[in-house]
């Protein structure tokens, strides 16, 4: 099993604001850990960071690690050839390319990239609906059937490390219990996953391990039984009628 | 007034509109950068294979793929010189840049070619086919022919290819391509090589239609615009309808009004179009479609 | 310095008067003459297409247009009419504001490449009517224009010599400077950034960005035009060659090689790039060599112009200013 991520004292920042400072983060191989923090807390900054993408222009500083390999200094675009694929917020997909164009073009970037590459009749098996919509383009797509083909599109790719930005976000309360329980499903078959939701009652259920953001700082981290009952956790996501 | 005849040199001339505007259309959809530079892109085209007639004695047949050769490294010369800004996608820097790049180049050829008007002769030129009514050369029936080999090649690699497929990908969102493992600057090098290898193609089937001059570059590009503007920006089906609907619209003004206003009256045209669809000036929406 | 305004203004006067004794501290011949002569003309020039490009930030093809029809309207009516100079410069400003108002109206929607590609267009357009048009001298031009003669009341002023034009010239670049700098502190020039720099702010304040635009192209016209007035004088001569992409390439590489937003940029680099012309020229190809790789070097090198080599602190450049946790966001 693989996709170990540690990360060492990350700074990202815009301009001169620092957006996201982390001094510590880990993910055990084959396991989800998820980050939960309100609007703004800089969740997707950081799990971009990790990607080392964007698409403003943030700097970058610290170290991160799969699997021991220093990633510090690796573009984007090598990470996802090396396993460290991002499915990122809202655009994640082609809109020009058809289901299928979408799930065949990162493959061949992707020969070794450490992790299990789905066969293309495997992703059908999982999401039958893209079998449906395999000759659609992205443009055609609902949220839902998008953010199925951005997760799908990623599992192409062989990755050791899957980072997933808030797919939840836009999709019926049906649809996020059936797409993080088909994440759940994926880590339980060995993959390595980091989440960022704000979607904390659905992400609680199928989470192994659970940070807690603010302003851009960790404040909390640990198992999901132990950070069911933190007061924090209880106060900001499950209390006062959010739950 | 010999309509048949006027109706193939439409065409004709449509399909040599349509052929030099396909460069600038994958670059216009792909890379969103107008490229100033198209016209002397071209006339360098003519004049290298001008050149390699002249000087060298090869034959026509032969200096045709050596001028597209010249004109894919030039394209990729301007492809290395403004990556940065074509990453950054400066769009107003970019096209300052191009029409610095098509200075360049003028005046380089002005150096290298002097000022006389020269005339790009293909053995093609001289045979004339048809009958009394309707006739045209052999060079017309090439181009024509090369024309839709041309856009059916490009209209197949960019639909059916992986290769074609990278192209959409960095044309509809370069950052989303680069999660997908694919290195951006490379399709670029193949957009702007193509860029600069189809126009000089195009160079060399049209040219031999008129004398040369190395200043033709200033108003060659003004066709290309309005091929491109009205096809809808980047759409490659489209710009090769738009480029035959200009060749038969000019070849009838220019036998029914005045040659000498053709140009104008494509602008007139051009503002038409604009005042009712405004859209179609609009950025990207339906590139290789 | 605002502070001390008395200061300042003697300042510029020092400046003003130091600029106009150029030519003789430089040698004072023919050739210098001509130079500065020509430098003041096309940088006056440059001008106009500078509050477009710089404060708009939007780049106009069609300044070659607005420059010749200048030129064009001058020679018609001194030659043609026997018009004064004063009546030829009347027509040069009322000739490049119809224009400037036709272009502006069908420009009206258009943006970014559009609007620089419709422009282009309309430039060629007008080369070819010029070329065609037997009014306008076909591809002849017009010939024969007489030295100019400024008339005030009882003095009279008449410029033949490299020397006497100078004066006038020199005048000339005050005024567009004047106007230039006016401009930017004036509510259209406000107003101009503000719709290049933050479109949806502009809407918020009630701006009406086209109307904007279109008042902005209304004053740089004939700022380009009163250069073209004033050239085709110089010249004696005016033709279709006005209408030459070197023109345009000038004025744009004059406008950038400074850096933006600069009220001297303009007059700086179209000094430098005239000076190479003048002084040290390769042949007009050559020339034309010279200019194209100074423009792609400047944009590829350091594209806010050679100022920002020492001016490290931040120039109001064309980006927004992003706004308080933009881009942070999740």
């Amino acid at each position: 099993m693989s996709g170990r991520l540690e990360i060492r004292d990350l700074r990202v920042a815009y301009d001169r604001a620092i957006a996201v400072s982390v001094d510590h983060l880990g993910v055990a191989p084959g396991t989800l850990a998820t980050v939960i923090g309100a609007n703004g807390a800089g969740k997707s900054t950081l799990i971009n960071a990790i990607a080392n993408w964007s698409r403003a222009a943030p700097r970058l500083s610290g170290a991160i690690t799969v699997d021991g390999e220093d990633f510090s200094r690796v573009s984007a675009c090598d990470r996802a050839r090396r396993g460290v694929v991002l499915v990122p917020e809202g655009r994640g997909v082609f809109m020009g390319l058809t289901v299928e164009e979408n799930l065949r073009a990162g493959v061949g970037a992707a020969r070794g990239a450490g992790g299990r590459a789905y066969a293309l009749a495997e992703i059908y098996d999982l999401f039958p609906r893209l079998y449906e919509r395999r000759r659609n383009v992205g443009a055609a797509l609902s949220g839902g059937e998008r953010q199925m083909l951005a997760i799908a599109r990623a599992l192409r790719m062989a990755p050791r490390l899957l980072l997933l930005d808030e797919p939840s976000i836009g999709l019926a309360p049906r649809l996020v219990a059936l797409l993080l329980a088909t994440i759940r499903t994926l880590v339980d078959g060995g993959l390595t996953v980091l989440l960022v939701e704000q979607n904390v009652v659905a992400a609680l259920e199928v989470t192994d391990v659970l940070y807690l953001l603010e302003r851009g700082r960790l404040i909390a981290g640990g198992t999901v039984a132990a950070m069911r009952d933190d007061p924090r956790i209880i106060a900001s996501y499950l209390g006062g009628g959010h739950g | 007034m010999n309509v048949a005849q006027q109706f193939a040199n439409g065409i004709i001339i449509g399909h040599a509109y349509a052929l030099v505007a396909v460069g600038w259309t994958l670059l216009l959809g792909a890379a969103r950068l107008v490229n100033f530079g198209h016209g002397q892109m071209y006339m360098m085209g003519a004049f290298v294979a001008w050149w390699l007639m002249s000087a060298t004695g090869l034959p026509y047949a032969a200096a045709v793929p050596l001028a597209v050769l010249v004109g894919a490294l030039l394209g990729a010369l301007m492809q290395r010189l403004f990556l940065r800004l074509t990453l950054s996608q400066d769009l107003v820097n970019l096209m300052i840049a191009t029409l610095g790049f098509g200075q360049i180049l003028q005046g380089a050829a002005g150096l290298a070619f002097g000022a006389k008007p020269e005339r790009l002769t293909s053995p093609l030129q001289a045979i004339t086919l048809g009958g009394a009514r309707v006739s045209c050369s052999a060079q017309d029936v090439l181009l024509v022919g090369a024309t839709i080999v041309v856009f059916l090649g490009l209209h197949w690699v960019l639909r059916r290819s992986r290769f074609g497929a990278a192209v959409r990908m960095v044309a509809e969102d370069p950052p989303l391509a680069a999660l997908y493992g694919l290195r951006v600057a490379p399709v670029y090098l193949a957009i702007f090589a193509f860029e600069g290898a189809a126009v000089a193609f195009a160079a060399t089937l049209v040219a031999p239609r008129t004398p040369i001059l190395t200043s033709i570059g200033f108003e060659q590009v003004v066709m290309t615009f309005v091929v491109v503007v009205l096809g809808g920006i980047g759409s490659v089906g489209g710009s090769y309808v738009a480029g035959l609907l200009l060749g038969l619209y000019t070849a009838f003004f220019s036998a029914l009004v005045s040659p000498a206003y053709t140009t104008a009256s494509v602008f007139a045209l051009l503002i038409v179009v604009m005042v009712v669809r405004p859209g179609k000036l609009a950025a990207s929406g339906g590139f290789a479609r | 310095m605002s502070r001390f305004p008395a200061a300042r203004l003697a300042g510029v006067a020092a400046l003003a008067l130091l600029g106009f004794l150029l030519p003789r501290l430089l040698g004072g011949s023919a050739h210098v003459y001509d130079t500065l002569t020509t430098i003041a003309i096309f940088s006056a020039m440059s001008y106009g297409l500078d509050i477009i490009l710089s404060d708009l930030g939007e780049i106009s093809l069609a300044h070659t247009a607005f420059f010749a029809t200048g030129a064009y309207a001058a020679a018609i009516l001194v030659v043609n009419y026997g018009e004064s100079a004063w009546v030829g410069l009347a027509g040069a400003v009322i000739a490049a504001l119809a224009l400037a108002l036709v272009l502006g109206l069908i420009t009206l929607r258009t943006r970014e490449f559009a609007f620089s590609l419709v422009t282009y267009a309309a430039a060629v357009v007008c080369m070819n009517i010029a070329a065609n048009w037997d009014f306008l001298g076909g591809s002849d031009g017009i010939v024969g224009i007489p030295p100019l003669a400024l008339t005030l009341g009882r003095f009279s002023f008449v410029a033949g010599r490299p020397a006497q034009f100078w004066p006038v010239a020199y005048l000339l670049l005050l005024f567009v400077l004047y106007v230039v700098a006016r401009f930017r502190r004036s509510r259209l020039g406000q107003a101009a950034l503000m719709v290049h720099m933050n479109p949806r702010l502009a809407a918020m304040c009630g701006l009406d960005a086209n109307q904007v635009r279109l008042h902005v192209f209304l004053v740089s016209a004939p700022i380009s035009a009163l250069a073209g007035w004033l050239y085709a004088f110089q010249r004696a001569y005016v033709g279709t060659d006005l209408f030459d992409t070197y023109f345009l390439v000038l004025m744009l590489t004059g406008v950038i090689l400074a850096g933006r937003r600069l009220l001297l940029g303009p007059l700086f680099g179209t000094a430098l790039l005239l000076g190479q012309k003048n002084f040290a020229s390769l042949g007009a190809y050559g020339d034309a060599l010279v200019l194209g790789t100074v423009l792609v070097g400047v944009l590829c090198l350091c594209p806010r112009g050679l100022a920002s080599l020492w001016r490290r602190r931040a120039i109001p450049g064309p980006e927004a200013p992003s706004l308080p946790g933009g881009p942070v966001s999740g």
